[in-house]
């Protein structure tokens, strides 16, 4: 009897997946393992890559070949996202890190998004647990209830995009994410300067808290509203939401998406973050142009704490928004 | 009341008697000799250490600008400050603006970079830039290898006189880029008093260059003016 309790006892350990962008964490989930967004430890890192273009893959590729950041295996956002950390993802494969690359489709097709969520799923040794879909939707309803209430000044924009930043990877762990997420406070916050922040998240740490300190609200955050608002309770589910995800579509199609957002938020202006190196600078002057509003590119390289130049930037736009 | 402007180089105090614009320009370091006697709740600031010295209140150097240089052209339409640390373009139609704090060669720092290798002062570039009867290319945006161009020059025949003009015409060309398309541009900052470079932005930028009478105090007037 006691032998035989033992044995239940036994579970096969959870597998660590790296994830270097948004790669849906239902899926990792649901095959029994747990997803770990290598850009979330990078901002308070204090790490200064040797070779680099961008920090965000720089670092973590070092830190993942230095087996600073342990993992079981990584998976690579290549296609349609970012270009760097496709280069960066091979150095890590080559390091002898179990890697694959996966890919978004640049078009929105469906079906090419469903073949890679399956090649995806296969890589993870398939479904085993596919009651995680349905409880991983119901997280990322809650998600969306703290963005709104940001939205509308019931929570700090800092807090709230710390939690919806976490999404990519929900900590890695469901319970205890599910615990934080109850734990956050409603308060009320004099909006100000309602501020869009578009492009990739800044690499700053402090960046949220800097900006409402010089009297910018930020009321929507691009990329973490994506790992929030796509889901899916089956692959076929998934791949007709996922293959949405702006980043990877044409510039039009985001654009368009951003101006929905942008109007249903009531904002003044938009703080355009553009990473050093990234691709995404290119961008800037056709989101300048597409964009009616007042905006503000600043552009960041190193981890740490929000530079005095770019405070500078941010409290000349706040004083110009004040003019306006 | 009194406008302090405290920048990365110089502190700028500006006051209005009778009328009349009054000022004082110091070295940063000395900025405390400028307010001497005068109590924080009369003093309003700006400028990179707008924050650290003694003020009523403060604004950036962006906004300054703009109120300084409204009171001599009140029509601006862009606005080039070129400081000891940054070069700031100030789009005033469009609500919009331009730093360059990464790369010292469209800075005022470079200048004093160069004046220091020629051991020379400061204010003889322009002087010595009327004597070139050439111009030399010097293509280098990076201002370490811009000097390393220079040096090339010299040797290869070229006075020093026309080095330095070639050298004005390097930054010139490195601050157009930044430049929005615009009839005219004010310029404002302390290396506006040099002549050469002046010279060098009228020829490159091929538009109008207005500068006010006293360039290097316009952000202390400007807020002055904000808070007035």
């Amino acid at each position: 009897m006691q032998k035989h309790k033992l044995i239940l006892n036994i579970r096969m350990p959870v597998k660590k997946i790296g994830i270097t962008a948004l790669v849906p964490p239902e899926l990792i989930f649901a095959c029994g393992a747990s997803p770990f967004d290598v850009n979330n430890v990078i901002p308070s890192s204090r790490k200064y890559p040797g070779n680099k273009l961008c920090a965000w893959t720089a670092i973590w590729k070092e830190m993942l070949v230095k087996k600073e950041i342990h993992v079981d295996s990584l998976i690579v956002v290549a296609g349609g996202d970012c270009h760097n950390a496709l280069v960066d993802g091979q150095k890590a494969a080559m390091s002898g890190i179990n890697t694959h690359f996966f890919f978004y489709p640049f078009d929105g097709d469906p079906l090419y998004m469903e073949s890679q969520l399956h090649r995806l799923s296969e890589f993870l040794g398939g479904i085993k647990r596919p009651e995680k879909f349905k409880e991983i939707r119901e997280l990322k309803k809650q998600g969306l209830i703290i963005d709104t209430k940001r939205c509308c000044g019931k929570l700090s924009s800092s807090e709230a995009f710390r939690t919806l930043i976490s999404f990519s990877d929900l900590a890695g762990d469901l319970p205890g994410f599910t615990r934080n997420i109850s734990t956050l406070e409603e308060t009320d916050i004099d909006l100000g300067n309602r501020i869009a922040l578009i492009g990739v998240p800044p690499i700053y740490h402090d960046f949220h808290e800097v900006a409402r300190s010089l009297g910018l609200h930020i009321v929507f955050d691009e990329l973490p509203y994506e790992f929030i608002r796509h889901g899916g309770t089956t692959i076929q589910e998934m791949a007709h939401d996922y293959c949405n995800y702006t980043f990877a579509r044409p510039l039009e199609f985001r654009i368009d998406f951003l101006k929905k957002e942008l109007r249903r938020r009531k904002v003044d202006g938009v703080i355009h973050y553009t990473q050093f190196a990234c691709h995404h600078m290119l961008e800037d002057e056709i989101m300048r142009k597409k964009l009616d509003y007042p905006m503000l590119t600043i552009q960041g390289d190193l981890p740490g704490n929000t530079p005095q130049q770019i405070k500078l930037r941010l409290e000349a736009f706040r004083e110009m928004l004040d003019r306006i | 009341m009194i406008g302090l402007d405290v920048g990365s180089t110089a502190a700028k105090m500006v006051w209005i008697e009778n009328g009349d614009i009054k000022f004082r320009i110091t070295s940063t370091h000395k900025w405390k000799e400028l307010v001497e006697g005068i109590d924080g709740d009369n003093i309003v600031s700006t400028g990179y250490f707008r924050n650290s010295v003694p003020h009523r209140a403060s604004l950036t150097e962006l906004t300054a600008a703009i109120y300084g240089v409204r009171h001599y052209f009140p029509n601006a339409e862009v606005i080039v400050d070129i400081g000891g640390q940054d070069t700031k373009v100030i789009d005033v139609r469009n609500n919009n603006f331009l730093i360059n704090d990464k790369c010292s060669a469209g800075t005022g720092a470079f200048l004093e970079f160069v004046a220091n290798y020629f051991r020379i002062e400061l204010h003889e570039l322009g002087t010595m830039h009327a004597k070139a009867d050439r111009i030399p290319d010097i293509n280098n945006t990076c201002g370490v290898f811009a000097l390393s161009e220079m040096i090339s020059q010299l040797v290869g025949g070229y006075t020093k006189e026309e080095v330095i003009a070639g050298m004005h015409y390097a930054f010139a060309r490195k601050i157009s880029y930044m430049i929005p398309e615009a009839r005219s541009i004010v310029l404002i900052g302390g290396t506006v008093k040099n002549e050469g470079l002046v010279a060098a932005l009228r020829d490159v930028l091929k538009k109008e260059v207005l500068i006010p009478d006293e360039p290097q105090i316009i952000n202390a007037l400007g807020a002055l003016k904000y808070f007035s």
